[in-house]
């Protein structure tokens, strides 16, 4: 990455709001032992406090701290976003990589492995999944990135098929480069940028169905997460409007965050916007 | 035959009853509509077939049971005028009211009491199938006498005969046709004070009154509406504006319910519950360690904090509880209080030591063992209990484990394979312990593969023989006697730990009166409801 790309990157007022809040976040995430250093399913004070009455963000219907929650929670819905992001753009990477790259009957299957998932509404797989391998972290990570991974094969793929043409790689086949060689060393590292971008948004999808999974009570059980709060306070939302607001907000804030950061790396990573 | 003894034969009891709904100064008006809402909408209405709650909640307007209940459980004439029972209580005789009608015009005899016990309650009734076991025939001398003949005396079967349990059908509709699939399920033909009109699917059921009911001047309604709203929050708003009347069952939820309660057009009723019973249970997988051992199973009971659970959890609906027998049995004398109290201030302080006793002493990280608890998945109190469950245990050193699985899984999980270690479920009393409560830890109820039975699979050949002993006994004296033993041991042993019984709340519209006036609550008939 070239300075010019920094400096059009950070020097967009929208990235670094993204990036400030996303960088709140995981400071969160990451020192939660030791800004709430409770287990965030600990009933720690009476029930519905309200917020900054003794507990920063109040307390829930059975007196577990929000604010406890709410870090916690932001362990648990970045790691499994992130961990199923990468998991769904290894593989969908890797697919898409070896369908471009060799085309014909290996594209032919494969892309039609991928139509397969893409024609299935992807949040009701994901329920049906999770439902399926009974709620865990684990099987949450496997049920996002399953529905999430056949956007990323088409992308790569499209982005290897154009390069497979381009005289450099050519080039490299002349010289009697073995395939895997020139798929890792000279294609794909060319195909990073618009991996980059659909990766960070995905990020955001994977926390958004996260959250939804946790609302509907298929969250990692033994977890705290911003969508099981959501889920367990909906039905005081009149008389604790705490309990959904606050980790709602986190949502918002952090989904708007990923999208910023995102579409600032696509304007930074995108020649045809490039000032000479 | 000898008669000698008569359980409640007063033949003139029926006008009483009638007569004592007249006693308040109010002066009862015909006329009106009563909305009640159910949730979800039934799959049938046919209650000989089903007993899923939203059943009952409908077709108990339109069939009646051979008796009615008072609050404390003892048993009223309906269709039946006056009943004997036999010195060796193995003949039971009902006089049957004359003049009864059904809804289709045909006069209700001795000949539909045979066919509904015999060929569809004793048949396909899931409940009826365990009841009415013992009744080997119903004979039928007279149109107005049907003498039940029982192989052993079944006292507890006296309770089940409300039109919510035994609803009484026409012989000539529902003789033909297989009774399963009856196409007259969903048109249901009854004696009762309503009329089915009219299903319109995921909208409601139109029942209206029926003019020809047998208890003169009844029902004082014109029509019942049962209502069927998704939405939690629209069913609260219909109750709040008065387009709807009644509502129960956890139809809506309980901090809704405490919000409702301060309007001033509406009350919230707890009574009408009484025949159901539910009693909340931690189940213990006691052929598994460490819950084979008896200590740490009292010991996780002690570290339950009940008013916590009730307060926090169930919003105040609720009662604390040691025991398997729901305190509504007080009035028959089968509750017992004298059993093992769990429910102390100093529980945690107990269970530690009980723990430590048991031989696990926590490790250098504080944790004794760690186990999986299955929280049961019937929605939020339920999710919230297991949390809750998780803490309290935390606190005596035991490390639990969620899992969280749809219901039919969880099912198998409990009753089938017994793949658990602990999780917790309510079973109803119902009307009687030999119906509700000897499931849960008599041997012959570890059925693999049958749900809400004894899926802990704990059992005692003393336990067992006093529930034998009290099934059959038909001195209400003795039976007690029985029970308070089997409470005792029982709770002692804790293959369950039984933390409260939960209040079911009915939210009902000030207008409306005499609507709950039975044990069955919204499983009764409403035929003295009236509206102001």
């Amino acid at each position: 990455m070239s300075t010019s790309f920094w400096i059009r990157f950070l020097g967009n007022p929208r990235v670094l709001l993204g990036l400030i809040w996303l960088g709140l976040v995981v400071i969160g995430a990451l020192a939660a032992p030791l800004i709430a250093p409770v287990d965030p399913f600990a009933i720690t004070g009476k029930p519905f406090v309200r917020p900054m009455d003794g507990f920063l963000f109040g307390t829930d219907s059975l007196g577990r701290s929000v604010w406890a929650g709410l870090v916690h929670g932001a362990r648990t819905t970045l790691l499994i976003a992130v961990i199923a992001t990468l998991v769904a753009v290894a593989f969908g990477g890797m697919l898409g990589a070896l369908s471009g790259f060799y085309g014909g009957l290996v594209d032919n299957l494969l892309m039609r492995i991928t139509e397969f998932f893409q024609t299935i509404p992807s949040f009701i797989f994901a329920i049906l999944l999770v439902a399926v391998l009974s709620p865990s972290a684990t099987s949450v990570v496997v049920a996002i990135a399953t529905v999430s991974w056949p956007p990323i094969a088409r992308i790569v793929r499209a982005e290897v098929m154009s390069l497979r043409s381009r005289e450099f790689i050519q080039a490299a086949v002349t010289l009697g480069e073995r395939d895997f060689v020139i798929l890792f060393r000279q294609i794909l590292p060319n195909a990073l940028s618009p991996l980059i971008v659909t990766g960070s948004l995905l990020v955001a999808t994977a926390i958004l169905t996260e959250s939804a999974l946790s609302f509907l009570g298929l969250g990692a059980p033994n977890f705290m997460s911003w969508g099981f709060m959501i889920g367990a306070g909906r039905s005081f939302l009149r008389d604790a409007w705490w309990l959904v607001a606050i980790p709602g907000i986190a949502i918002l804030l952090t989904v708007l965050s990923i999208n910023l950061v995102g579409e600032g790396l696509n304007d930074a990573l995108n020649p045809r916007l490039r000032t000479p | 035959m000898r008669l000698v003894r008569s359980l409640a034969l007063v033949a003139g009891l029926g006008l009483t009853v009638i007569s004592l709904a007249g006693v308040p100064a109010l002066a009862q008006k015909r006329g009106g509509t009563l909305v009640q809402i159910t949730q979800p909408e039934p799959p049938t209405l046919g209650s000989y077939v089903s007993t899923a709650n939203p059943v009952g909640q409908v077709a108990s307007k339109i069939y009646d049971g051979l008796l009615e209940y008072d609050f404390d459980l003892k048993p009223l004439p309906s269709l039946a005028e006056s009943w004997t029972v036999s010195e060796d209580g193995k003949t039971v005789t009902f006089k049957l009211r004359q003049g009864v009608k059904f809804h289709d015009g045909k006069p209700f005899t001795s000949a539909d009491v045979q066919f509904t016990f015999m060929e569809v309650l004793k048949k396909v009734h899931p409940r009826g199938i365990n009841t009415f076991a013992e009744v080997t025939a119903v004979e039928t001398p007279d149109p107005q006498t049907a003498i039940f003949r029982l192989n052993r005396p079944a006292p507890y079967m006296m309770a089940a005969l409300s039109g919510y349990e035994s609803p009484i059908l026409p012989k000539h509709v529902f003789s033909q046709g297989d009774i399963r699939t009856h196409q007259n399920a969903n048109s249901p033909v009854g004696t009762g004070p309503f009329k089915f009109v009219e299903w319109r699917r995921g909208e409601f059921v139109r029942l209206d009154r029926n003019a020809d009911y047998w208890k003169p001047g009844l029902p004082y309604l014109d029509r019942i509406v049962v209502r069927f709203i998704g939405d939690t929050g629209t069913r609260a708003a219909a109750l709040e504006k008065g387009e709807a009347h009644i509502a129960g069952f956890g139809a809506v939820p309980y901090n809704d319910v405490k919000k409702l309660e301060k309007l001033p057009n509406i009350q919230i009723v707890t009574k009408g519950y009484e025949m159901l019973s539910p009693v909340v249970e931690l189940m213990f997988n006691t052929k598994k360690a460490p819950f084979d051992n008896a200590k740490v199973r009292q010991a996780i009971s002690y570290a339950i904090d009940r008013k916590f659970v009730i307060d926090n959890i169930w919003f105040g609906f609720g009662k604390p509880t040691n025991g398997p027998i729901s305190s509504n049995f007080a009035p028959t004398g089968l509750y017992s209080a004298d059993v093992t109290n769990y429910n102390v201030p100093d529980g945690v302080e107990r269970a530690n030591k009980l723990l430590d006793e048991a031989g696990f002493p926590r490790k250098a990280d504080g944790i004794r063992f760690e186990i999986t608890h299955d929280i049961t998945p019937y929605g939020e109190e339920w999710r919230r209990f297991g949390e809750y469950t998780q803490q309290a245990l935390a606190r005596i050193g035991i490390k639990a484990n969620l899992r969280y699985e749809d219901v039919a899984t969880w099912l198998k999980r409990i009753y089938t394979d017994y793949d658990y270690d602990v999780s917790s479920n309510h079973l109803f009393n119902l009307a009687d312990p030999v119906l509700g409560v000897h499931r849960a830890f008599h041997s012959r109820f570890i059925r693999p593969g049958t749900v809400f039975v004894n899926g802990v699979r704990w059992s005692s050949p003393r336990t067992d023989e006093l529930m034998d002993r009290a099934t059959i006994e038909p001195d209400a004296k003795k039976r007690a006697e029985l029970y308070a033993e089997v409470q005792k041991i029982v709770v002692a042993e804790a293959p369950l730990a039984w933390t409260h019984e939960i209040s079911f709340a009915t939210v009902l519209d000030k207008r409306y009166r005499d609507v709950i006036v039975s044990p069955l609550g919204l499983f009764s008939s409403f035929d003295r409801a009236w509206r102001e």
